[in-house]
């Protein structure tokens, strides 16, 4: 009984001494916290590079050159979260003959945090989908479908926290509209509910309840539509408290991150890098405790 | 007892840590281009390597041959691989509807834009069927009535494009209007007509309204890919001709 004692103290402290120790030296050597957040979307299954002989995009893209950016990326700043704004599927034969298998396995081993679910990643059936659950070692985020009916059910949160160096990072998920998208046979059960009131929700929470110091909505929603479409131009403008918005499914080549205003006119980031795993994207977020420096508010450099 | 003493000193040191909010101050954002210059990774080269291997093995199976390119702008409002497509698929299809409810198709049609690929002369292989059919589009039968036929066949007219139709539906543009066959008898309006499409201009694709509310449907649960490669591998020389399945005979005489 004495024996088990000990060790649960010792257990305790050392999880004090562990989590002591890294504010602690984060807090002593600088004031300054850094989050790098990389991204991808609409990667359609495009595991290897493009032929050299391609016409659009000779010798670009490829897993396996992601992999060795990222891994630099995180040795230069372990506070790194890499996403992905869905559309995972669909676009080569790997897809095709493994269902998704190799896409979930590669991302895994890159050590993808999170990605939301484009419509293409429906192809297969929600089944199809769930069949390549157990190869994701990452989350699925999705705040505005409702897979309770469905066997999505309970693999898809609306949102995941990640604390980085002590900065709580929300990370949310937005689907776009599949009705005329994706054929209902496909979707099944599946219930899609407004992005924007749920955007809302979600950065509420996020900041307001759960304190976090970063929100980013990662979505799968379109960079910008003629019409009244939603979209993350159009959800920018109408939130608050979302730092970041990760875009997909409009394969948009930004040449740089969009600045915007949102509905309390403070800078939103909208991002999205084209599509086939041609670009990585980068946003870096540095953080302060100097008061004064923190008064003197944001500088954005993109 | 020395452990505890320590953990509570950085626990307190901790909270007053915390009570200095940090505060976003810098965004700094880039972009990495993903191309030669950038070494590729070894343990997901290893890991890709034999799927690869398998995917490229199938890919490269020849199938079938064909002794001319076929294109889907080879002609004016039919083209050899519209009319290819329009009548293997009608083939492939058929033998699995008359074997589920013991009648025939009346005819099959598609659209231009989901030919995506054209198939040059020489050996067709897997990677042919997969390039001219990408999508995961399956085929779908709809009966019919004959003024759905005529919304069809008014706006084949109004895209005047070689949408794919099969060899069952014979359609020319006169002076005088159109003269539509369906297997070689004129419009009945009396009766209702089975044609074949894929699902996903049932739904409304390519503004194919005449396809969404129809009598009945059929979900035959048949890729189109599967049918275009069930059907190359079945035939060892493709043949296939421009016909005048669907003409303007207003352009001919200009
Ligand atoms: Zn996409």
């Amino acid at each position: 009984m004495k024996r088990r004692n000990f060790i649960q103290k010792s257990t305790a402290a050392t999880a004090f001494l562990t989590l002591g120790g890294l504010s602690l030296q984060s807090f002593a050597s600088k004031n300054t916290k850094h989050i790098t957040i990389l991204h991808t979307n609409d990667v359609h299954s495009h595991i290897d590079p493009f032929p050299i002989t391609d016409s659009r995009y000779p010798n670009m893209g490829g897993v396996a050159r992601r992999a060795t950016l990222v891994e630099a990326i995180r040795k230069e700043n372990p506070n790194t979260l890499l996403l992905d704004a869905g559309d995972i599927f669909q676009g080569t034969p790997y897809f095709n003959f493994y269902g998704g298998e190799l896409e979930f396995k590669l991302m895994s081993m890159l050590k993808y945090d999170a990605a939301t679910i484009g419509n293409h990643d429906f192809d297969n059936g929600i089944d199809g989908l769930f069949a390549q659950l157990p190869h994701a070692q990452f989350d699925f985020l999705s705040a505005n479908y409702d897979f309770k009916n469905t066997v999505l059910n309970s693999h898809v949160k609306p949102y995941k926290i990640f604390v980085k160096d002590g900065i709580k990072i929300g990370v949310f998920g937005l689907g776009i509209e599949l009705e005329g998208l994706v054929d209902p046979k496909m979707y099944k059960e599946t219930i899609y509910l407004n992005p924007l009131e749920i955007a809302q929700d979600m950065s509420r929470i996020l900041k307001e309840e759960e304190k976090c110091d970063l929100v980013i909505c990662l979505s799968h929603l379109g960079y910008r539509y003629k019409d009244e479409k939603i979209s993350d131009l159009e959800l920018a403008s109408k939130t608050k408290n979302i730092d970041l918005i990760i875009g997909g499914h409009t394969h948009t080549f930004l040449p740089k991150p969009t600045v915007t205003k949102n509905i309390i006119d403070e800078n939103v980031l909208v991002n999205q890098v084209g599509c086939f795993g041609l670009n990585l994207g980068r946003i870096d977020f540095y953080f302060d405790n100097d008061k004064n420096l923190a008064s003197k508010g944001k500088s954005i450099i993109v | 007892m020395k452990k505890f003493i320590i953990s509570f000193i950085i626990f307190s040191a901790l909270f007053s840590c915390k009570s200095q909010l940090p505060q976003l101050v810098k965004i700094e954002g880039k972009q990495t281009t993903v191309n030669e210059t950038i070494a590729s990774n070894k343990t997901i080269e290893n890991t890709i390597k034999p799927y690869r291997e398998k995917v490229e093995k199938e890919m490269s199976t020849v199938i079938s041959y064909t002794p001319i390119n076929l294109y889907r702008n080879d002609g004016n409002l039919e083209s050899s691989l519209g009319n290819l497509m329009a009548d293997l698929s009608y083939e492939r299809a058929n033998l699995v509807f008359n074997s589920r409810t013991g009648k025939n198709i009346d005819f099959a049609m598609f659209n231009y834009g989901g030919i995506r690929a054209g198939i040059s002369k020489g050996n067709i292989t897997n990677e042919s069927a997969f390039n001219l059919m990408p999508f995961e589009n399956s085929l779908v039968v709809v009966e019919l009535t004959s003024e759905k036929i005529m919304e069809l066949v008014n706006y084949l007219i109004s895209e005047n494009v070689a949408h794919p139709l099969s060899k069952q539906f014979n359609l020319t543009v006169t002076e005088k209007g159109s003269d539509l066959k369906i297997n070689n008898a004129a419009l009945d309006t009396s009766k209702t007509y089975f044609v074949l499409t894929s699902d996903y201009l049932q739904t409304g694709g390519d503004n194919m309204n005449f396809f969404k509310d129809p009598v009945n449907i059929y979900l035959l649960d048949y890729k189109v890919r599967n049918a275009i490669i069930d059907y190359f591998k079945a035939t060892d020389t493709i043949k296939v001709s421009l016909d005048g399945r669907f003409r303007n005979e207003k352009t001919l005489k200009n």
